[in-house]
């Protein structure tokens, strides 16, 4: 009995993945294919592998969409991950790096960081961004750690969390209005979230930085896993609580960090993906659900990027349109159900 | 005496107040050590803090040879394993995976199961009589089973050491029986030393080896249960008088 059972897991886990998988090939596919010029799927083909085609849809192929699919498969997975690290560490399914402000404060510190560097020497490099945003995460992450000294209730945290997000949503609304005109298209759009600068250069690093930090991640599944039993019995089968309790927040904070960084603060991703990937393997173990929700977000972040792009086209949606209208009635019906639990 | 856990001079609380204080008792292994004394009195207190949970404020605990505080938490996780009287509500976990995560100390990196570990597990859950909740979700299980899931997760840690605050909670009658007989067996058989925490003072008096009265700023006393079993000792611990008790409790047999 307890062999077939775990068989039946087993493959149930399986085809979870390969369902993921070829969900997230469908996608790229489609992302490739759909867009405001018609490109048919054989000149795609001779564009991507061959490197042949005419320069302008070359360019569109190369140059648009193909950093942008990217961006957003790398951005979603990182958010993603983000939440559910949260959610381990407050042991609570509703938190995420927006919920709580952190991608707020991300990009406060960003808009602050952009317009002063932009006046003063005229450009800023992505590094600035990701160290800005880090910096932002932290000091919205430091509050939330000092109110939840205080609060033991979660859902008023949360309250605390939505109470930064309009503190530091002020700030930068009042850097745009101030900033000089030439600054305030390109922190406009991107202070509302979207994947649409993405080029080859800030691919790779927000590959390198995500990918170094998700593999941390998944090679620390083990003592996460102890930790969903709450921090006393983590520690009372030998986690280092006290460095453990660091490394989860810092984790979570380099990715979301670097999520705004690229793309502006992206509502919902990190609560709803989580939530549905754990039911979906109807499991938490941290070994199978962590690289499931990367794979989660990745594919939720491209749907939803196709959609804010082509729904209005040529008028493109901010992404975080889009996540909140798939997101917030996901996190509505877990709050419903976590409510009736108790 | 050389006992196996051994508390000397042994002063306990939070934030640096001591709470409890000149306290000295220990246990051999194969002993069980009942801790009792009113609400509040510092029970789950002095629990934490020869489990490593909370830091000692002054005096020392050994477990074995090693001072506690020498011991890594690598090394104390396969020596002392515990069952807390908080609340833990993990999501889409099976009774299985929550046992299975007392074996954290022995697993590898990734903290996969090997064959002797799922052997164990199981063992375990057999032990606790819950083999039947084995792919039950955690969440969705009585507090009464819960509680015994959490017992066989702290039994397939295989401690040398098995401290439990208040086990008894959320558990009707039969199982509170099974529970005493459970640990008898782990401590004559398998030469476990069991600390714990109860109320019910009559369960004590049956199942332990060594009493330990906690009340006001330390130890009231300290000794087997026929010299801590003794009426006025019993009445002094927990406050009440000689009237109200005979009322209620005058079946219970004191030693004189």
């Amino acid at each position: 009995m307890k062999k077939e059972n775990k068989n039946n897991n087993n493959i149930r886990y399986i085809l979870f993945f390969l369902f993921m998988f070829a969900l997230f090939i469908i996608i790229t596919i489609l992302n490739i294919n759909i867009g405001s010029v018609h490109i048919s799927v054989s000149k795609i083909f001779k564009i991507i592998f061959f490197r042949q085609g005419e320069k302008g849809y070359y360019n569109i192929i190369w140059h648009i969409r193909l950093p942008r699919i990217c961006m957003a498969a790398i951005l979603g997975g990182a958010l993603s991950l983000s939440g559910l690290l949260l959610q381990i560490f407050f042991n609570n399914p509703i938190a995420g790096p927006y919920i709580l402000g952190i991608s707020s404060g991300a990009k406060m510190v960003v808009a602050l960081t952009l317009v002063y560097l932009l006046e003063k020497i005229g450009r800023v490099s992505s590094i600035t961004l990701i160290i800005a945003a880090f910096a932002g995460s932290m000091l919205s992450i430091a509050f939330i750690l000092l109110l939840s000294k205080y609060i033991r209730s979660m859902s008023v945290l949360i309250i605390g969390g939505i109470m930064i997000n309009y503190i530091c949503s002020a700030v930068t609304d009042f850097v745009i209005t101030f900033a000089s005109d030439s600054d305030i298209i390109n922190l406009h759009g991107w202070s509302l979230g979207s994947f649409s600068a993405s080029n080859w250069r800030d691919v790779g690093i927000a590959f390198v930085v995500v990918t170094i930090t998700s593999v941390t991640i998944f090679f620390l599944a083990k003592p996460i896993s102890a930790f969903l039993l709450g921090e006393a019995y983590a520690k009372s089968v030998g986690v280092n609580i006290k460095v453990f309790r660091v490394v989860l927040i810092l984790l979570s904070s380099i990715l979301s960090a670097c999520v705004t960084a690229f793309a502006g603060p992206i509502s919902f991703v990190g609560i709803a993906v989580p939530h549905l990937i754990k039911r979906g393997l109807k499991t938490s173990k941290p070994i199978i659900v962590i690289p499931a929700c990367f794979i989660g977000g990745s594919i939720f972040c491209m749907v939803c990027d196709l959609i804010a792009r082509t729904a209005f086209s040529p008028t493109e949606l901010n992404i975080s349109t889009v996540t909140a209208i798939f997101g917030a009635p996901i996190v509505i019906v877990m709050l419903i159900k976590s409510s009736k639990g108790r | 005496m050389d006992y196996f856990v051994k508390a000397s001079k042994l002063a306990v609380g939070y934030g640096g107040k001591p709470l409890l204080k000149d306290m000295d008792f220990g246990i051999e292994k194969g002993e069980i050590l009942t801790l009792i004394g009113p609400n509040g009195s510092g029970k789950s207190t002095i629990l934490k803090s020869i489990t490593g949970q909370l830091g000692t404020i002054s005096g020392t605990v050994y477990i074995g040879e090693n001072e506690l505080r020498s011991i890594d938490y690598k090394d104390m996780a396969k020596k002392t394993s515990v069952l807390l009287t908080e609340r833990v509500r993990p999501e889409l976990m099976t009774c299985y995976d929550v046992v299975a995560l007392g074996r954290y100390p022995y697993t590898g990196k990734m903290g996969i199961l090997g064959r002797e570990d799922e052997k164990i597990v199981l063992e375990s859950m057999e032990k606790v009589g819950i083999t039947t909740l084995k792919d039950m979700d955690f969440q969705r299980i009585s507090d009464g089973q819960k509680q015994r899931v959490l017992l066989a997760r702290a039994i397939c840690q295989k401690p040398e050491v098995l401290v439990l605050d208040e086990p008894t909670s959320f558990l009707d009658i039969k199982y509170k029986i099974e529970l005493c007989s459970l640990l008898k067996k782990m401590a004559k058989e398998e030469n476990v030393a069991v600390i714990l925490s109860l109320h019910e003072i009559e369960l004590a008096e049956k199942l332990s080896d060594k009493l330990l009265c906690v009340k006001g700023d330390g130890i009231l006393h300290f000794g087997t249960p026929e010299e801590v079993f003794k009426k006025d000792i019993i009445m002094e611990l927990f406050d009440i008088d000689k009237k109200a008790f005979e009322m209620y409790f005058s079946k219970v047999v004191f030693y004189d």
